[in-house]
């Protein structure tokens, strides 16, 4: 091979490194950077309103979170919102898409209709579904009083055993139509031999169901469902909104408690060691996930 | 003289001419103002054109910030000194204070109040409670509210009582409103519950001080507290999470009977209910002892400032005589100047008259660092949790006692 050959095969061989340097020294500027800077705080005594403070205390902040009662509260009430959440989106969100996979004539408005939700501001949807469960005016128990379900006005967002359950239901809402989107775009893609097939084989709606559309979607499935578990695991505007993480500590999830401790109680260094732990069990999910695909490529 | 030696003293001359000028004189400064009004869409602009109008080398930039009990407000305040992004000056509460000075964030107003002329159209007393331990002055005091009962005085007519004046009586009377969906007393037990907790509470005997909160007195005050929704049920079932809206609507819809809060929500309280409701103290404890909140607001500069001088021009505009009632009126509060306070006609005169009568005992809560998070997080959570029988209610009080003396 001569010179010019040899460093032409370079160049091609350095080039997609030279494209993707820049998306990454901009990943690590606003990704790297401030994870490894929440890690040198949360092994740190920072108290913001007290900066000449600035101790380092090793694990102490870890050691401190896994002996204090909310932490625990929070982390059960974390996967509880998660689980629930993101089940409950799938399986309204299979739904949707598998009907709006079907043809009828207003199905171009349904489509257009059912992401309205998803379109929403968080904080909008807050305060919409506060006024829905509102205990004097809302109409949550108004129709539950109409069709007799129950027999007086029920404070759905202060008792504890049912704020977390109200919360979820409204961030079901909101959640679903991402869900519906992707399925629907997933379904579009399944060859249509497949099913004719399937049928000439005697294979009846349900099987078809499992044997044909399942497996064809389940990728994207399972990376629809890994990004809203980072996304539902994260989130904490609705919650803020609608209960502030209360009653209690019914409504507190992980990072709402990192939240308030970091915002109301400015303990950064304790909200870092928070935050941190909350991305150490996502990174979990991540690698899982990655695990799976990779082992999926191999086949 | 040579024209080196010209040159040299002309640009020296021009220097120490630009030196010499005021700074704001050298170009029209800007000053970013952060306020907060409990009926959003009060805009203080024609205070603000007045402003420019007499000062035209200052432009006011007045944002108006989301209250939100408190919390989302003076948050907002820290995280933006943090961030070094903080305005040229606030409006801010005296139990910020400690916080602030922590923080090293404000800039001293004694040399600019020296010269200033409105200065003794607040009086001393006010003075003195808005001077910082270090006994200096970082605060403009701007307006203030004082905590009391609002009542339904058809109600209580209708059942033969009269206004509370005793826990005692208020008890009696909660009791008795409470029938055919009414609820007796709207108590706020979300976001800025401490102004409905603390005339029980620390009227009841408790207090501040290292120990104050875990006294048999202090535990016997806050059972009593939360017995009024827990044992005797005449607060309405969602009262663990109420905040200001829910109890204010609530009272006005005609759904509870008694509600704590102050003058600012004179004008929807009335417009809702006329002469059906009226205003006393709080009640007094069982001591004849007393509690309220004195819900004092100020304007302070932030050190971070580049517009000091002009900032003081506006905050001190903000708190001279006439422009001081303006602004009460936007804010619904009262006037904290002598002039604008004297034959005050804004508000019907039974609120102003029950405001007066609670200043005897009317009191901020404690300038400490820990008073933002006892507002924010220890207290609702705690109260919350009591409230709804997570916890005993004794244990909220150590908790409150752990935030202050841990």
């Amino acid at each position: 091979m001569n010179k010019a050959t040899a460093s032409g095969a370079m160049l091609r061989a350095a080039t997609p490194y030279g494209f993707l340097l820049p998306a990454l020294l901009v990943t690590a500027l606003v990704i790297l950077f401030p994870v490894l800077q929440t890690a040198w705080y949360s092994l740190h005594e920072y108290v913001l309103y007290d900066p000449d403070n600035f101790r380092f205390v090793g694990l102490r902040n870890f050691a401190t979170a896994l002996s204090d009662e909310v932490f625990w509260i929070a982390l059960l009430n974390s996967a509880i919102w998660v689980s629930g959440i993101v089940f409950l989106q799938l399986l309204l969100g299979l739904g949707a898409a598998l009907l709006l996979n079907q043809s009828f004539w207003w199905r171009g408005m349904a489509r257009a209709l059912v992401i309205i939700p998803w379109a929403l501001p968080s904080v909008i949807i807050g305060l919409m579904w506060t006024w829905i469960y509102d205990f004097n005016l809302g109409v949550f128990n108004d129709i539950l009083l109409r069709i007799g379900l129950i027999s007086a006005p029920h404070p759905w967002l202060a008792q504890p055993s049912t704020a977390l359950a109200c919360i979820m239901l409204a961030l079901v809402w909101q959640g679903f139509p991402f869900f519906t989107v992707t399925i629907l775009a997933g379904l579009q893609t399944v060859p249509h031999e497949l099913y004719e097939a399937a049928e000439i084989d005697g294979a009846n709606s349900w099987r078809q169901f499992l044997h044909v559309t399942l497996p064809s979607i389940a990728g994207i499935v399972a990376t629809a469902v890994l990004l809203r578990i980072i996304w539902v695991a994260n989130s904490l505007d609705v919650i803020l909104v609608m209960t502030g993480g209360g009653p209690g500590y019914a409504t507190h999830t992980l990072p709402l408690y990192a939240f308030l401790r970091a915002y109301t109680g400015m303990e950064f260094g304790y909200a870092a060691s928070l935050s941190l732990m909350l991305t150490a069990i996502l990174l979990g999910i991540v690698w899982l996930y990655v695990r799976r695909q990779a082992g999926e490529m191999e086949r | 003289m040579e024209r080196r030696t010209f040159m040299k003293l002309a640009g020296a001359a021009a220097l120490s001419f630009e030196a010499a000028m005021p700074a704001i004189a050298q170009g029209k400064a800007t000053v970013r103002w952060w306020y907060h009004y409990d009926n959003p869409q009060n805009t203080p602009a024609s205070l603000v054109a007045k402003f420019e109008a007499e000062n035209p080398d200052i432009k006011i930039q007045a944002e108006p910030i989301p209250w939100g009990g408190g919390t989302d407000y003076i948050n907002r305040i820290f995280s933006s000194l943090v961030a070094g992004n903080q305005p040229d000056c606030a409006m801010v509460r005296l139990s910020y204070l400690s916080r602030f000075g922590q923080m090293k964030a404000l800039e001293p107003l004694d040399g600019f109040l020296t010269n200033w002329k409105g200065r003794s159209d607040i009086s001393d007393d006010v003075w003195k409670i808005n001077r910082s331990p270090d006994g200096k002055q970082y605060y403009m005091p701007l307006h203030y509210v004082v905590i009391y009962l609002y009542y339904r005085q058809d109600l209580l007519q209708q059942a033969g009582l009269q206004p509370p004046k005793s826990f005692e009586d208020f008890l009696t009377a909660a009791k008795a409103l409470t029938k055919d969906g009414i609820y007796g007393y709207g108590m706020r037990g979300g976001a800025g519950c401490h102004d409905n907790w603390g005339p029980f509470v620390l009227g009841g005997g408790a207090s501040f001080d290292k120990g104050g909160m875990i006294t048999e007195k202090a535990f016997a005050a806050n059972r009593w507290f939360v017995d009024l929704a827990v044992k005797h049920k005449v607060v309405p079932p969602s009262a663990p999470t109420d905040a200001f809206r829910q109890i204010v609507d609530a009272f006005k819809a005609g759904r509870t009977g008694m509600a704590i809060h102050h003058i600012g929500s004179v004008a929807e309280v009335v417009g809702a209910l006329g002469d059906k409701v009226s205003a006393v103290p709080v009640p007094r404890g069982p001591d004849g002892g007393g509690w309220t909140y004195f819900g004092d607001e100020s304007n302070a500069i932030f050190a971070g400032s580049k517009n000091k001088e002009a900032a003081f021009r506006w905050i001190s505009f903000l708190s001279s005589a006439e422009n001081n009632a303006e602004q009460a009126k936007l804010s619904g509060q009262l006037p904290i100047t002598i002039s604008d306070a004297k034959n005050w006609t804004v508000h019907p005169k039974r609120f102003v008259e029950a405001s007066d009568a609670s200043l005897p005992i009317a009191k901020p809560l404690p300038d400490h660092v820990k008073t933002p998070d006892f507002v924010g997080r220890v207290l609702p959570t705690n109260l919350q949790r009591a409230l709804t029988g997570g916890m005993n209610p004794d244990d909220l009080m150590k908790a409150v006692e752990l935030t202050f003396y841990g």
